[in-house]
């Protein structure tokens, strides 16, 4: 593992989580569409990362916004469950040669049809999750998902955008 | 142990995975009041549809002491309303006062039918109560809905009933609307029919009129229910109705009778037997 990268990634996922209290905690797109940028830190964490420390860090930045949003749990309870994912979803995306063992997961390394299923699928997982539980009840259930997709929309638009002025020169 | 502690140790991530989903699960339901509710009304949904499930099955192993306790209380009550029957002002400006004696006169037991006939021409029932209970032959047997019989005889504990099925067991009867007498009979081939005598055709009789026993009753206290009237016809002799009374009282289904005590039943046959017989 890189330590630049790993340190990189590290300050982006604190950042993100900042962000993300700080900034995006009170807004919502058309009452669907939620921007939940703390997922970036599991979804940049490094590709040989072991999974019982992703499960880890996931753990806490999910407890961590959920002590801002009041819901507590609920967060911790999707990333956790995104991390136990990932690998799965690297299995699925692999690319027939295998993965490079000193890839970065980024628009520029990756391919955009890698790039933007990896990330979609974590989203929707993520949001899937959240949005259903939080709701807790089957008479919403379709606004759940409605909220879950939407929200993983505006938030493959804003990845995208984050990787698009992020590019390495 | 240690394939264990390996199978443990291979599934690290798994395990990991779960102990953090848990911990995640716990609070979400302790700590958020809407998830906390959901799970307290769910779960104490669950727990009384099954509570309420078990208290039915519960209920209908309890229908029979449910059903003895019912025949009780109905013996207590007709022993009331015999009673207050009894002291029932008459329609006549004549002031009356019925004694102690003879409103206590009634006295209703509740016995259970353990065996009877209802298709043969003469039917008998035999009940659950004797000489031990205070049952004695001679006494009214009634039902929830009308009368049964007459007890024919007793042992210690059991009773032997005349029922009103019975082609010379004949109780004495009026039509409730005009209080004409009459006595009912049954006709011998149908456990639901009896027939009402000695009606004057020239009285008027209407179909739907309910027949219960007279006061001039050795037997039942007055005012029973026995039947209602179903065809009006006039006999061949030309003298009297034809009555066809249905019965009210279900024999084919009678668990619960009320074998009715009379208290002045000895007096008054003691007194009438001194009558001076005619020449």
């Amino acid at each position: 593992m890189n330590t630049s990268l790993s340190v990189k990634w590290f300050l982006g996922a604190m950042a993100a989580m900042a962000l993300q209290v700080l900034f995006l905690r009170d807004i919502a797109f058309a009452n669907v569409a939620f921007c939940f940028i703390y997922v970036w830190g599991i979804i940049k964490a490094p590709m040989r990362i072991a999974t019982p420390l992703l499960l880890v860090v996931a753990f806490f930045s999910g407890w961590i916004i959920d002590v801002f949003y009041n819901t507590h749990g609920l967060h911790a309870f999707g990333t956790v469950l995104v991390a136990l994912l990932r690998p799965t979803f690297f299995r699925i995306l692999a690319p027939a040669n295998g993965y490079d063992e000193r890839s970065e997961i980024s628009l520029s390394e990756m391919k955009w049809l890698w790039f933007f299923p990896y990330v979609g699928l974590m989203l929707v997982s993520h949001h899937l999750i959240l949005f259903l539980f939080e709701a807790s009840d089957l008479a919403m259930f379709g606004l759940s998902l409605v909220r879950a997709f939407s929200s993983a929309i505006l938030g493959l638009l804003v990845f995208g955008l984050l990787e698009f002025f992020n590019r390495d020169q | 142990m240690n394939q264990l502690f390996q199978f443990l140790l291979r599934q690290r991530t798994f395990l990991l995975f779960l102990v953090l989903e848990i911990v995640n699960l716990w609070a979400i339901f302790s700590y958020n009041s809407y998830q906390h509710t959901w799970y307290f009304n769910t779960t104490n949904q669950w727990a009384a549809s099954i509570l309420s499930t078990t208290q039915e099955v519960k209920k209908y192993h309890q229908l029979r002491i449910v059903n003895a306790q019912l025949a009780a209380e109905n013996a207590r009550l007709h022993t009331q309303l015999l009673q207050l029957r009894s002291q029932q002002q008459p329609t006549g400006k004549i002031p009356y006062f019925a004694s102690a004696a003879l409103l206590n006169r009634y006295q209703a037991v509740a016995c259970k039918v353990m065996d009877q006939t209802t298709q043969l021409a003469q039917n008998y029932l035999t009940i659950d109560k004797g000489l031990a209970d205070g049952i004695k032959p001679g006494m009214a047997v009634i039902s929830s809905t009308g009368i049964v019989g007459k007890v024919m005889s007793c042992t210690q504990n059991l009773s032997l009933i005349v029922s009103v099925l019975h082609t010379s067991n004949t109780v004495s009867a009026k039509l409730k609307s005009s209080g004409e007498l009459g006595y009912m009979k049954w006709s011998g081939y149908q456990a639901e029919v009896g027939e009402l005598m000695d009606v004057s055709k020239y009285k008027k009789v209407v179909k739907g009129d309910t027949v219960v026993t007279s006061d001039y009753n050795a037997v039942f206290p007055p005012n029973v229910p026995i039947g209602i009237v179903a065809k009006v016809g006039i006999e061949k002799d030309d003298t009297f109705h034809d009555i066809k009374v249905m019965l009210l009282t279900q024999f084919s289904t009678l668990t619960y009778v009320y074998v009715i005590k009379n208290r002045l039943a000895y007096q008054q046959a003691k007194l009438e037997q001194n009558k001076p017989k005619a020449e």
